[in-house]
């Protein structure tokens, strides 16, 4: 046993969060949000070259040969960085594209959001209708991976009866969208929607860590530095007890995306369990860590022009994707109601 | 990363989980005024560890402990709680104290003559630090002890001492120098409990029990043979074992709080719920609540496999053990308000009880209040984490 970002992780994570933190500082984020097309398509070619995309893929499948705890790490980079784009939706686009198009999302050049319809409420069939809404990172997608409730499928941006439209996102760096499906054929995709749909869940589950971790560093940090009353705010216990109860959300955080993500990867334990249980205790962490860490900044922090809001709102739209924390409260609570 | 533990470690699981499942005592454990029963059932079960080879699995071989691995003695203490083990209580101090304690600071003689009591089971020790007026703030202890001749003698109060009234030994902190710093002038000796001098007053908590108490020296001598470390240097002694002391125990209570969170769960589909619910599990709040409680067990166990994990790589305990120490005595609490709303009325009706009765859930429930208060406040944890983790300005 052991749950340890191992030597080898370490370079993984390293690297990721070098290349985040040299091409994509929230400065820059700010800019590429602010003009099309939303995301750097620089960034993006690189990270695909430096192979992320298929992290968790065998080398066989064109992958590196990885699993879901570096597929993990990877998203909880992107969460610190509050990296714009459609990178989960790639990510498991890597797992489940058609054959044909596999290479060309491994390489970066179609990206992909996800539509999570555990109802199925899109249809059970060939034919998907209906409306899809909140899609995150809809409008920069080449494709969009419909996860229904038995069977997973494939819908091209350009598929006849799709229409795309822009919706509003309180989130500067992650934009939603909309989808109208009008009887749009759609490719079955030769993936099990509900352990992609654990994948999912348990890379929204990182990137809420990330948050959570994130703005622990920002609240620290800025603790030591900011001084009123002739002492770092920091020294008082009001601001160091929420930094304390920060830290342990955190830990909370970190701890349960990594035992989910190796769960997953194993087969160990009950996999749903441990993914719903990942991601509602790490949104709750994202939550309220970035409330706190808006507080923490005082003034400043309530300004447009620092970056704790933006994290807050990260943490909003990360609780909606993929159900959530009642839903998954719900979900765990079932077997005992019945 | 990986959760499966290595062949060794499960034929060493396998191996405990035989042993226990052939050992643990049938018998409920007595509980509540008659300490003495308590005293000899807990000694009586510790002897049964021993003549096994499980007394002091943390414990180094070279005196007489089984030597486990990190890993082995997360999956002893694993195994021990599922299987309904005896928690251990009043030999606690012995064990995961004063023992290690002795280990890491006694003599050679100190450790010949105590070692091996401590793991057969023959004694009891009761810890006597804290202080009326140095409970948070430790090193300012006044309990003073003065040299005469190959004797220290002891004047002053200690409080808050569990199983005083039924202990051979006591690991005492005492001031030595009192013109020294604070943290200088302290001696950690140990304490016979039967010398003449010695009064011991039970306190009452609030939840009924007499399980402390207040402990008073009046002239009480102690060979100074006794003096572990040396004289004056007892607080680097107390603070060599200090991490040690929810140390490797603590593994087990993911376990019992997944067994207590199971409980809970049993017992809300048993009894009525608010709203006129049939049963408490059909109320949406107490539902989430409880799910979110078997979640928070499921985190404690995965934040101490990590903090296992890392320990077993850099050989000390880490900075995440603090935080867990804070997240587990508040979830414990969290568990408890939920289990007396799921009793609802039942719950203020009596205290104390068999268990699974309402009373036993209210009783527990009060008891827990000691969680976020004893071993250091919550408000010294917190500390703790911002000062040593956070690295934050004091």
């Amino acid at each position: 046993m052991d749950l340890t970002v191992g030597g080898e992780q370490a370079q993984i994570r390293d690297a990721i969060r070098g290349v985040l933190a040299d091409r994509l500082p929230l400065a820059r984020v700010r800019a590429v949000v602010a003009a099309p097309p939303g995301f750097d398509p620089d960034v993006w070619r690189e990270a695909a070259a430096l192979g992320w995309f298929g992290l968790g893929l065998p080398e066989a499948e064109g992958g590196a040969g990885y699993g879901t705890p570096e597929e993990m790490l990877l998203a909880l980079e992107l969460g610190r960085a509050l990296a714009p784009g459609p990178w989960r939706g790639t990510i498991l686009a890597a797992h489940a594209a058609p054959r044909a198009v596999r290479a060309a999302v491994l390489a970066g050049a179609v990206r992909v959001a996800v539509v999570d319809d555990p109802a199925g409420a899109l249809g059970a069939g060939a034919r998907l209708r209906g409306t899809a809404v909140d899609v995150a990172d809809a409008g920069v997608a080449e494709a969009f991976l419909v996860l229904g409730a038995r069977r997973a499928a494939w819908v091209p941006r350009d598929a006849r009866g799709l229409g795309v439209a822009a919706a509003p996102s309180i989130d500067p760096t992650r934009p939603l969208g909309r989808l109208a499906l009008d009887d749009v054929g759609a490719e079955p995709v030769d993936a099990d929607p509900a352990a992609l749909r654990r994948l999912g869940t348990v890379l929204a589950a990182a990137e809420a860590a990330g948050v959570a971790e994130r703005t622990l560093e920002m609240s620290v940090a800025y603790a030591k530095v900011r001084r009123q009353f002739g002492r770092p705010i920091g020294a008082f216990q009001a601001v160091k007890h929420r930094c304390a109860d920060m830290a342990v959300r955190a830990e909370v955080a970190r701890s349960v995306v990594t035992f989910a993500a190796v769960a997953l990867r194993d087969g160990e334990g009950d996999p749903a369990r441990h993914a719903a249980v990942a991601k509602a205790l790490a949104t709750d962490a994202a939550l309220a860590n970035a409330a706190d860490n808006v507080q923490n900044h005082g003034g400043i922090g309530y300004t447009w022009e620092a970056d704790a809001h933006l994290y807050l709102k990260r943490a909003w739209l990360l609780e909606h994707e993929f159900g959530r924390r009642a839903d998954h409260w719900d979900a765990l609570a079932a077997p005992w109601r019945a | 990363m990986e959760l499966r533990f290595s062949a060794a470690e499960e034929a060493f699981r396998a191996e405990a989980r035989a042993w226990l499942a052939a050992n643990v005592p049938g018998a409920a454990r007595p509980r509540g005024e008659d300490l003495r029963a308590r005293r000899a059932f807990d000694l009586a079960w510790q002897r049964r560890l021993f003549d096994a080879g499980w007394a002091g699995v943390s414990w180094p071989r070279e005196y007489g402990g089984r030597g486990a691995t990190l890993m082995e003695q997360l999956i002893w203490y694993e195994e021990y709680a599922r299987a309904g083990a005896p928690e251990i209580t009043t030999t606690f101090v012995g064990l995961n104290h004063a023992g290690p304690t002795l280990i890491a600071c006694g003599s050679a003689a100190q450790k010949a003559y105590h070692l091996p009591r401590i793991l057969r089971g023959e004694v009891v020790w009761c810890q006597g630090f804290s202080e009326p007026n140095a409970g948070s703030d430790l090193a300012s202890l006044q309990t003073k002890a003065v040299v005469e001749g190959d004797h220290l003698v002891v004047t002053g109060q200690k409080i808050w001492t569990s199983f005083a009234q039924i202990a051979e030994f006591q690991e005492l902190l005492v001031r030595t120098d009192p013109a020294a710093p604070r943290h200088r002038g302290i001696t950690w000796v140990i304490c016979p409990m039967d010398a003449p001098g010695i009064t011991i007053r039970p306190i009452t908590t609030l939840a009924g029990g007499q399980d402390f108490c207040e402990v008073f020296y009046d002239g009480v001598r102690i060979p100074l043979a006794n003096v572990v470390g040396a004289l004056n240097d007892g607080w680097r002694v107390a603070m060599a074992t200090l991490s040690f002391e929810r140390g490797t125990a603590f593994l087990s209570e993911q376990v019992r709080l997944a067994r207590r969170v199971g409980a809970l769960v049993e017992l809300a589909r048993r009894v009525p719920g608010p709203r006129g619910r049939a049963r408490a599990v059909d109320d949406d709040e107490l539902a989430r609540r409880l799910a979110r409680a078997s979640a928070e067990v499921e985190a404690m166990r995965a934040m101490t496999y990590r903090s296992v994990s890392l320990a077993a790589q850099t050989g000390v305990p880490g900075a995440e053990a603090s935080i867990i120490r804070l997240f587990f005595s508040e979830l414990v609490q969290r568990i408890d308000v939920l289990a007396m709303d799921v009793l609802g009325a039942a719950g203020t009706r009596q205290l104390g009880g068999a268990e699974g009765t309402p009373g036993r859930w209210t009783e527990r429930y009060l008891a827990g209040l000691s969680q976020t208060i004893g071993g250091g406040t919550k408000d010294i944890q917190r500390n703790i984490i911002g000062d040593r983790v956070l690295g934050l300005p004091r």
